[in-house]
């Protein structure tokens, strides 16, 4: 039985560094699909994971409940992510997305397209705005199960995902 | 733009799940609400995971910084397996003494001119009958470092400092206990080279491989 994340974090504070990998091989499962949609770029979110969790080993010992690092880990992977997306706003036009224009209005757009169009108009969302449409809508978490692992009300949430999407449909034209 | 483009009320209540908000949407907006999650599977399906090397990554920061927090504050940590490059020899000795006979007694030199890399494990002497002082040898003439690191230090870069020779032989000696160890040549502090020449090198679990000695009470039972 894979041990708890309770069980990994007391054996790495008492010097098992080694077992650390059972939690970064857990959560690189569990949330790299989550980096890569909120970052938008594969080597940019595999650095955001990276960093994410050589921090939290860094910290490990403010984990204040280790049964749930999963939850604390989260926390310091958005962040890390929300740096790397402004990194990549540095370095990357978003002329260079190339979401669908509204001249295709008409145009039957496959799923192939659907998909790298939502991809080009998550790059223009805010990085609050990203994450919560990733999670709701990419991934499918609930609003209380979003509220939980970013320590933000249900509320605030529901704000964030509607705008985002109100920005969605006014960026991609062909879907109207 | 937003305010235009944007979804009503019920539109939004229909993407939170609700679908009894369909029958209060417009066909433009129910069609442009299906598109929008229609779009989120789709760009989802183009997911592929993160890579597993990126845990290798991971663990070679991790453990390059828990070897630096157990040099200033003493604690201790314990590493994680690397590669390395090590073909062990082995001289079995019975007493401590006879540790230090050996180890003052000329040897031919153990490597041959050898590729960038190679090296030997002499097992120099017992010293106790659980306890055999093991010589390390590799040639790296490009190095400006190389260390020992196995299960026999708890996989510390630092830990065991080989000394170079004029001809590039790097080599330190080392007890041992009985028993089965894996080790790495560490060069220039980064890279983990396992030995070629190892009989039995095993997986280290993050892509590379560790070699194995096994050390017996009268002197090394395999390499």
């Amino acid at each position: 039985m894979e041990p708890s994340d309770g069980a990994v974090v007391r054996r790495v504070l008492a010097g098992e560094v080694a077992q650390y990998r059972i939690l970064v091989e857990r959560y690189r499962a569990e949330f790299g699909r989550y980096a890569l949609a909120a970052v938008g770029d594969r080597d940019a979110a595999e650095d955001a994971m990276q960093e994410a969790f050589i921090r939290a080993f860094d910290a490990l010992a403010t984990c204040r409940e280790p049964e749930r690092f999963g939850a604390w880990f989260f926390r310091i992977l958005t962040n890390q992510c929300r740096n790397a997306v402004a990194r990549r706003r540095e370095t990357v036009s978003l002329d260079d997305l190339d979401p669908p224009g509204r001249d295709r209005a008409d145009a039957a757009l496959d799923r192939e397209e659907l998909g790298a169009a939502l991809e080009a108009a998550l790059a223009r969302l805010t990085p609050e705005q990203r994450e919560a449409f990733v999670m709701k809508h990419v991934e499918g978490r609930s609003y209380e199960e979003m509220a939980e692992m970013l320590g933000v009300g249900v509320d605030a949430l529901k704000m964030r995902v509607h705008r985002a999407r109100d920005a969605m449909r006014a960026m991609m034209g062909a879907m109207r | 733009m937003m305010e235009r483009d944007g979804f009503s009320e019920a539109a939004h209540r229909y993407l939170d799940g609700d679908p009894g908000q369909a029958a209060e949407l417009g066909l433009d907006e129910r069609a442009a609400a299906d598109r929008l999650a229609s779009a989120a599977g789709a760009y989802a399906a183009r997911l592929e995971p993160l890579a597993a090397t990126l845990d290798q990554r991971v663990m070679s920061a991790v453990l390059a910084k828990a070897g630096g927090r157990e040099r200033r504050s003493g604690v201790r940590w314990l590493f994680a397996p690397r590669t390395v490059r090590v073909r062990p020899v082995w001289i079995p000795a019975l007493v401590a003494a006879a540790a230090l006979v050996l180890w003052l007694l000329p040897r031919a030199p153990a490597v041959p001119a050898a590729p960038e890399r190679g090296a030997t494990v002499t097992p120099v002497a017992a010293v106790m009958p659980d306890t055999v002082y093991v010589h390390f040898e590799l040639v790296a003439p490009q190095a400006h470092s190389v260390a020992v690191a196995g299960t026999f230090n708890g996989w510390r870069v630092g830990a065991l400092e080989m000394t170079r020779r004029g001809d590039g032989l790097w080599s330190v000696t080392a007890p041992l206990p009985v028993g089965e160890h894996r080790y790495d040549f560490v060069v220039d502090g980064t890279h983990w080279v396992p030995d070629p020449t190892a009989h039995i090198q095993v997986e280290d679990g993050f892509g590379g491989r560790n070699s194995v000695i096994v050390v017996g009470p009268r002197g090394l039972v395999r390499s």
